[in-house]
C-alpha cells in the first residue's frame, strides 16, 4: 500500500463481549442439530452404520471449528459507530462487509432481541434505508445501550433534512 | 368521459377517515418499534414536499367532507371515492370464456365420441356455471374497491371480507404504469399501476387499479406525476377534459423498423445457429450425399438391422435439419416477440421532466417516470447483441422495482435493442448531460482481478478434464462390455438410435477435445470478464462496468447514493481486492465495482460523494492492526 491510498478505519466501538457466547451458542446448536441428523438412521440400520457415523463425525468436527474459531474472530471484525452524520458498521468473519449509510437516508430504526439474545441479555439495532441492498445491522449489543443507540439515531434523523430516496 | 370520473350517488359511500390519514402521516418512526412490525416509512419522510402537503392537507379535507354530504353529480373525479369500471368484470369473463368455452366444446365431443352421452351433457353447462360465478364473485370484488386521487394521496380501499386500506402520498408517487393488453383494450379498458420507491415487503410498493377507462387511465397517468402545483379541483378537471397531451413534449426515440434485425442475436440463437451449421459442413465432408439418398429411401421404411447401418448418416442429417428447425422457428420466435413489445414505440420527455416510454402491439405499454427519479441508466449489452453491434437502455429509477433483480431490469428497458452508437445517444439525452458519463473513460481493475478469472477458469479446466476422462472411460468400458446390449436396449426404446450410433463413432480420444474446448472457452471467458470490468466518475454521475455474458454499464447519479457496501471474501484480502458497491433507491438498490484494489476503490467511493466515506477512511501506509483480519 501506497502512502496516499486511504483505508478503512475500524468502527469505534466493539460489540459486547457477550455476543461472543451468544454466537457460541448458536453455533453449537446448529453444530448438535445437523451432527444428529446422520446418528439417527446410524442407529436404526446395522450395515452401514460406520458411514453413517463417519459423516456425523466429519461434520461434528467441523461445526466445533467453526464453534471456535467464528466467535472469536466474529468478535475482532464486528464493529460499529453513530457519527452526527452516518452510520458505520463491520461485521463477517470469513467473508466481511462494511456499511456505511448517512443519516439524511435513514427510514426507521428498530431494535430487536431474539430469545437466545434475550437470554445473553443482547439486543440488535437494524437501520433502514430506502435500498434493496438490505438493512444495516448492529448485533450483539447491551440491551440499554441499543435502545439508547435507537434513540440517538431517531434523534439525529429526526434533525436531519432529507427525502431519504 | 366525464360521467366515467362522477360518484354515483348511490354507490359514493362516507368517508370517515377520509383525512384521518393524513395525520399518520406525520408519525416518525419509533425507535423500539414492536419486532418484526415496521414502523410507517413515509414518517421519515421531511422534504420538500412537506410544506405544500400541510397547506393542501387543510384543503382537501372540507372538500372531502363536501363530497360526501352533497355527492353531487358535478363533482371533479378526484373528491369522491371511484370505482373501477363495470366493464373490467366482463373482460376478465370475456378472457376465461375463450378459453373455457372452445375447452368445453371440446370435451363434450370427445365424450360423444367415446360414447357417454350422458356425461357429454356435463362439461358445458359446467364451464357456464363457473364462468358465472367466477363473474358474480369478480362483480363482488368490483363492488368493494373503491379508490380516489385528492390533492394529498391515492387512496384505495378493497376487500369483501377482509377490509383492506392502501394509502399512497401522492410525492411518493414515482412511476405510472398504463397498460392495456389486447382483451382489455376492446373494452375501452387499461391497467393503471402506481409504483413508489418503497420496499416494505413484497408487492407493497405499488397500487394497482384493473381496470378503468383508457381516458381516465391516461388522467391518472398525468394527474398523478404532476408536481410543484397541487391539483386543484378545477384545474385537472379541465386538463382531463381538453385532452390535449402532447403539449411541450420532446420526442428521444421512435421505433425504427430495422431495429428489429437486432431481436434474434441473443445467446441461444448463436449456439443453435453454429451448430446448425457445424453439423452441415460435417454432413458434406463425410457424407458426400448420401444423406440425401437417405431421405429418398425414407418412403418404403427400412428395417432396423437397415436402420442401424443408416445410424451415421441420420446422425448427421437429422441433428442439423432439427437444429436449422430450430433456428429459424427461434428467429421467428424472437422477432414476433420483439414487434409485439416494441411496436409504436415512443420515448418522450414532457414538460414537467417526466420520461413517458409508449409501446406494444397487442399489449399496449404506456410508462412514466418522474424526470427526478429517473437517476441513471444502464447500458445492457448480452454478448452477442454486443458482437453485432447492439445495446439496448434500461432506467436506473426510483419506483420501477420487481420482485427480483432480473424483473426490475426488464421492466426498466426504455429501448429494444438498437444500434450502440444510437443506445449512447439515446441515453446520454435521458441524462441530460452534455458529455454522456457513458464517454468517460473507465479505469481498469487492478491484475489481481484478472489473477481470481484465471484461478476460477483453472478450476473450471480441472473439472472438465475430470469429465472428460470420466466420459471417455465410460465409453471404453461400455464399447467392450456391454455395447450390444446398449444398442439392443436403445433400439427397443427410440425408434431412431441416435445415442449409441453417435457414442460409438466417436474415437475415446474425441473426449480430449472436450476437455480441451472446455479450457478454451473458460480461459476466454475470465479473460473477458476481466476486460469488461471498469469504475469511472463523471461530474454529476458514477459508472461502474461489469459482465461477459451479458455486460452492464451503469451510470447512477452521484447524489443519488444513499451509502455504500464494501465487501470481502478471504480471497479478496489475500489480493487487495473488495467489491465496493454504491448502495442507491433506484432500480436494483445497489451497483457494485466488483473486484476493485481496496485502496483504488475507497478513493472511488470517497470522490463520488465526498463527505460520506471520508470520516472513516485513514491514508494508507499504517498498517493497523484492527482492520486487518486474523488470517488462519
Amino acid at each position: 500500500m501506497s502512502a496516499d491510498t486511504p483505508r478503512l478505519r475500524p468502527p469505534r466501538h466493539r460489540v459486547d463481549k457477550r455476543a461472543v457466547w451468544w454466537w457460541t451458542t448458536r453455533s453449537l446448536a446448529v453444530t448438535v442439530v445437523v451432527t444428529a441428523a446422520p446418528v439417527v438412521p446410524a442407529i436404526i440400520w446395522e450395515p452401514p452404520r460406520t458411514w453413517f457415523l463417519l459423516a456425523a463425525a466429519v461434520v461434528g468436527g467441523f461445526g466445533l471449528l467453526i464453534t471456535v474459531v467464528m466467535p472469536q474472530w466474529r468478535y475482532r471484525v464486528h464493529r460499529w459507530e453513530v457519527t452526527d452524520t452516518a452510520v458505520y458498521t463491520s461485521s463477517g468473519w470469513l467473508w466481511q462487509e462494511w456499511r456505511v449509510a448517512p443519516m439524511s437516508r435513514i427510514q426507521t430504526v428498530d431494535t430487536a432481541r431474539g430469545p437466545l439474545q434475550r437470554a445473553f441479555g443482547l439486543s440488535s439495532v437494524t437501520v433502514t434505508t430506502a435500498s434493496a441492498a438490505g438493512p444495516i445491522e448492529i448485533t450483539g449489543l447491551d440491551q440499554a445501550l441499543a435502545t439508547q443507540v435507537a434513540d440517538q439515531l431517531t434523534d439525529t434523523t429526526q434533525a436531519t433534512p432529507g427525502d431519504a430516496t | 368521459m366525464s360521467d366515467e370520473h362522477r360518484p354515483n350517488p348511490e354507490e359514493s359511500r362516507p368517508t370517515p377517515d377520509g383525512a384521518a390519514p393524513a395525520a399518520e402521516d406525520r408519525v416518525r418512526p419509533v425507535p423500539e418499534a414492536a419486532e418484526g412490525v415496521p414502523a410507517e416509512p413515509t414518517g421519515a419522510h421531511t422534504g420538500e414536499w412537506d410544506g405544500t402537503g400541510t397547506a393542501s392537507d387543510t384543503d382537501s379535507a372540507p372538500l372531502g367532507e363536501g363530497a360526501e354530504d352533497t355527492s353531487a353529480e358535478e363533482d371533479p373525479p378526484h373528491d369522491g371515492w371511484q370505482r373501477l369500471h363495470p366493464l373490467s368484470v366482463w373482460a376478465s369473463t370475456a378472457v376465461a370464456g375463450v378459453f373455457l368455452v372452445p375447452a368445453a366444446i371440446v370435451g363434450t365431443i370427445v365424450l360423444l365420441a367415446t360414447g357417454h352421452p350422458w356425461w357429454a351433457l356435463a362439461p358445458l353447462p359446467a364451464a357456464l356455471a363457473f364462468l358465472a360465478l367466477m363473474t358474480y364473485l369478480d362483480m363482488l370484488r368490483l363492488r368493494a374497491i373503491r379508490y380516489r386521487v385528492t390533492a394529498e394521496r391515492m387512496e384505495m380501499r378493497s376487500g369483501i371480507i377482509a377490509k383492506s386500506y392502501r394509502s399512497i402520498p401522492r410525492e411518493r408517487v414515482r412511476s405510472v404504469d398504463v397498460a392495456a393488453p389486447l382483451y382489455v383494450r376492446i373494452f375501452g379498458l387499461c391497467s393503471v399501476t402506481v409504483g413508489t420507491g418503497e420496499k416494505v415487503g413484497a408487492g407493497a410498493d405499488q397500487l394497482q387499479l384493473l381496470y378503468v377507462t383508457a381516458e381516465q387511465g391516461e388522467w391518472l397517468r398525468r394527474d398523478l406525476l404532476r408536481r410543484g402545483v397541487p391539483a386543484s379541483a378545477g384545474r385537472s378537471g379541465e386538463t382531463a377534459g381538453t385532452g390535449t397531451p402532447e403539449d411541450g413534449e420532446a420526442e428521444l426515440a421512435r421505433l425504427d423498423r430495422r431495429w428489429f434485425a437486432y431481436a434474434p442475436a441473443t445467446t441461444a440463437t448463436l449456439g443453435v445457429g453454429l451448430g446448425a451449421i457445424a453439423g452441415l459442413v460435417g454432413l458434406n465432408a463425410q457424407t458426400g450425399g448420401v444423406g440425401w439418398e437417405w431421405v429418398s429411401d425414407q418412403a418404403n421404411l427400412p428395417s432396423v438391422q437397415e436402420m442401424s447401418s443408416f445410424v451415421m448418416r441420420q446422425v448427421l442429417i437429422v441433428v442439423p435439419t432439427a437444429l436449422l428447425v430450430l433456428l429459424v422457428s427461434g428467429v421467428i420466435v424472437l422477432t414476433a416477440v420483439a414487434v409485439e413489445t416494441w411496436w409504436n414505440y415512443r420515448l418522450t420527455r414532457e414538460a414537467d421532466g417526466t420520461v413517458r416510454l409508449r409501446r406494444g402491439l397487442l399489449t399496449s405499454v404506456s410508462l412514466s417516470v418522474e424526470g427526478r427519479r429517473l437517476n441513471g441508466i444502464t447500458l445492457h449489452e448480452p454478448y452477442v447483441l454486443r458482437r453485432s453491434g447492439g445495446a439496448d437502455v434500461r432506467a436506473v429509477a426510483t419506483g420501477l422495482a420487481a420482485a427480483d433483480d432480473q424483473k426490475t431490469s426488464a421492466k426498466s428497458r426504455l429501448s429494444p435493442p438498437m444500434p450502440r452508437k444510437r443506445a449512447l445517444a439515446l441515453a446520454a439525452d435521458l441524462m441530460r448531460t452534455p458529455d454522456s458519463p457513458l464517454d468517460v473513460p473507465l479505469a481498469a481493475h487492478p491484475r489481481a482481478a484478472l489473477r481470481r478469472r484465471l484461478t476460477r477458469a483453472t478450476v473450471v479446466t480441472v473439472l472438465g478434464v475430470a469429465l472428460s476422462g470420466a466420459l471417455a472411460w465410460l465409453h471404453t468400458l461400455v464399447s467392450e462390455a456391454w455395447w450390444e446390449v446398449v444398442r439392443k436396449a436403445e433400439q427397443e426404446i427410440i425408434p431412431v438410435p441416435l445415442a449409441t450410433g453417435t457414442v460409438e463413432a466417436t474415437p475415446s480420444w474425441g473426449w480430449s477435445v472436450l476437455a480441451v474446448a472446455i479450457a478454451a472457452v473458460a480461459f476466454w471467458y475470465a479473460v473477458g470478464s476481466y476486460r469488461g470490468l471498469g469504475h469511472g466518475l463523471h461530474p454529476r454521475y458514477l459508472v461502474v462496468r461489469r459482465g461477459m455474458a451479458v455486460r452492464d454499464t451503469v451510470t447512477l447519479e452521484r447524489s443519488a447514493v444513499i451509502g455504500w457496501r464494501i465487501k470481502r471474501s478471504p480471497f479478496q484480502r489475500r489480493l487487495g481486492l473488495a467489491d465496493v458497491a454504491a448502495t442507491t433507491a433506484a432500480g436494483q438498490g445497489m451497483y457494485e465495482a466488483r473486484d476493485v484494489g481496496l485502496g483504488q476503490g475507497l478513493a472511488w467511493a470517497d470522490e463520488a460523494v465526498p463527505e460520506l466515506l471520508a470520516p472513516f477512511l485513514v491514508s494508507g501506509g499504517r498498517n493497523g492492526g484492527e482492520e486487518e483480519p486474523p488470517r488462519s
